[in-house]
């Protein structure tokens, strides 16, 4: 028993170390040599542990963001209330997490294996975020829960999701890529189907997006860093000199936070710190992820050898690029737009990540196209806009609040934002 | 040798190519050390050669390493023929 309790704590109770014992078994099983066994492991167990510092570094940024906009805007509720974090969350629920990612992975091949929903995901980055907000969402809902009941929940959850999601858009992506080889297995799957819709019906097909000309010099719009730091630095900057000109007791008190320092240089600095802990995130996520992935798919070529692989969505971008580029500028504007209308109203802070923004509404861009034009697409950008605020706000109020804000604020998503109030209902159901 | 896969934003076109180019890699019975990664970090890393995309090779141009041109991440052909030919010099 107690030999149990030992494996239960400094295994299953160690993310880092389940997900690496994880990996070893996928590189062995691929038949990989001792080197590439001991790199690959190592590599993803670091890569695990660098997301918790990004985690705190992205935090850190979104304490000075939300209380200054929140003064912006004359709000008086308290911000963010008291929250587990990232870090903390994955130190206490990560080994859920990568289990549970293991397992649905494991439902989907099987599910691809023996029903005609032949698809096989392998967004990796996609898998952990999805399976980690719900997780939140869960632990919300239903304060605590044992590991075996959490796992086997969120397995058969994503399981089912990871099958099922590439079927539901694959209509759409055999029109847009001309061929049935491929599907999507990504999160703006929601909000491309929204956009086909909406193309359908309010769009001109005749009108397609690849007829046009759009100016050129958007190339650094492909660099996430530099396009985040851009965009937060002009909403930090804009915040900071409301706050200075303010006058209020609540600007004051803002103001000293900055020390010596300029509020305005101070706050600046505090966007760039936001861009550098995605950055930092996102290269931890790369390297586990970068070990999971290929062994993830090593099974399922063995077991499923015919099914489609359902990818990341810039699969679809260069099949209409102008598409993507007007299905981004439709959610830019919309972002902006919803950011102050979401912080008059409602009082919330809404966080226009751009790597969210620009990835779904691109792939909008693309099924809106598809159906309905450059009208379509530009619809569609505003629509994956809409439900991204929205979304991001009924999650950070009403579903995650407790648990992982800080993530759903950045890293949350569509496909996430509209089947998070299910979850929430199923996990007060069952726990 | 050591070869970077190299997409936007660095976690998955990148790791899909990385796959299906280990995957021809091993075909032609060729050993690499292959990572994925997005441009930024590509910029600062030291390789024999970067697979990337026309669009995105533009920021790479000053790097030292042989730039090989992919356009479609997901055709195993288009790799192959890229590799090989580049390979073989």
């Amino acid at each position: 028993m107690q030999i149990i309790q030992w494996l239960a704590n400094n295994f299953f109770g160690t993310p880092a170390i389940l997900l690496g014992l994880i990996v070893l078994i996928g590189l062995l099983v691929q038949k990989k040599t001792a080197n590439q066994v001991i790199s690959g492991t190592f590599k993803a167990v670091i890569g695990f542990l660098i997301i918790g510092s990004g985690a705190n570094v992205i935090v850190n940024s979104l304490t000075v963001f939300e209380p200054m906009w929140k003064e912006v805007f004359n709000l008086h509720d308290s911000s963010l209330g008291h929250f587990i974090g990232q870090d903390h969350f994955i130190s206490q629920y990560g080994s859920a997490v990568t289990l549970a990612m293991t397992i649905g992975f494991i439902i989907n091949v099987l599910l691809a294996r023996f029903t005609k929903l032949k698809f096989i995901y392998l967004t990796g980055h996609m898998m952990f975020w999805t399976t980690t907000i719900f997780a939140g969402i869960v632990i919300q809902a239903a304060g605590h829960v044992s590991f075996g009941k959490l796992v086997l929940f969120l397995s058969i959850v994503m399981g089912l999701y990871w099958t099922i999601q590439p079927a539901l858009t694959q209509p759409f992506m055999r029109k847009i890529m001309g061929n049935d080889n491929i599907a999507l297995g990504h999160t703006s799957a929601s909000v491309a189907l929204l956009g086909a819709l909406a193309g359908k019906v309010f769009g001109n097909k005749e009108n397609d997006s690849e007829k046009i000309k759009l100016p050129k010099g958007l190339e650094f719009l492909r660099d996430s860093n530099v396009i985040t730091a851009l965009t937060m630095g002009v909403l930090f900057f804009i915040g900071a000199m409301v706050i200075v000109f303010k006058g209020t007791p609540g600007a004051e008190s803002l103001i000293k936070k900055a020390g010596d320092q300029n509020f305005v240089v101070y706050s600046i600095v505090q966007s760039f710190q936001f861009a550098g802990g995605i950055a930092i995130v996102l290269m931890g996520v790369r390297m586990f992820i970068g070990e999971i992935v290929p062994a993830f798919k090593g099974i399922a070529t063995k077991i499923v050898p015919g099914a489609k692989p359902a990818l990341d969505c810039p699969v679809v971008f260069p099949f209409a690029p102008n598409a993507v580029i007007l299905g981004f500028l439709g959610s830019f504007v919309g972002a902006l737009i919803w950011l102050v209308i979401i912080g008059n109203t409602v009082g919330y802070i809404f966080i226009p990540t751009m790597i969210v923004l620009f990835f779904h509404s691109a792939t909008a861009g693309v099924f809106g196209n598809a159906t309905g034009g450059v009208r379509g697409a530009l619809i569609a950008g505003f629509i994956t806009s809409t439900v991204v605020a929205w979304g991001q706000y009924i999650m950070v109020h009403f579903l995650i609040g407790s648990t992982i804000p800080d993530t759903a604020m950045w890293a949350a998503d569509s496909d996430m934002f509209i089947l998070g109030p299910v979850i929430h209902l199923l996990a007060n159901l069952f726990f | 040798m050591k070869i970077l896969c190299v997409c936007g934003l660095g976690q998955g076109t990148s790791l899909i190519l990385r796959m299906n180019v280990e995957t021809v890699l091993n075909e032609l019975g060729v050993t690499a050390d292959v990572e994925h990664m997005d441009v930024s970090s590509a910029s600062s890393m030291q390789a024999d050669y970067i697979i990337t995309n026309s669009e995105l090779a533009k920021s790479l141009g000053d790097h030292d390493a042989t730039i090989i041109l992919v356009e479609n991440y997901f055709d195993q052909e288009e790799i192959k023929t890229a590799l090989e030919k580049h390979l073989s010099q």
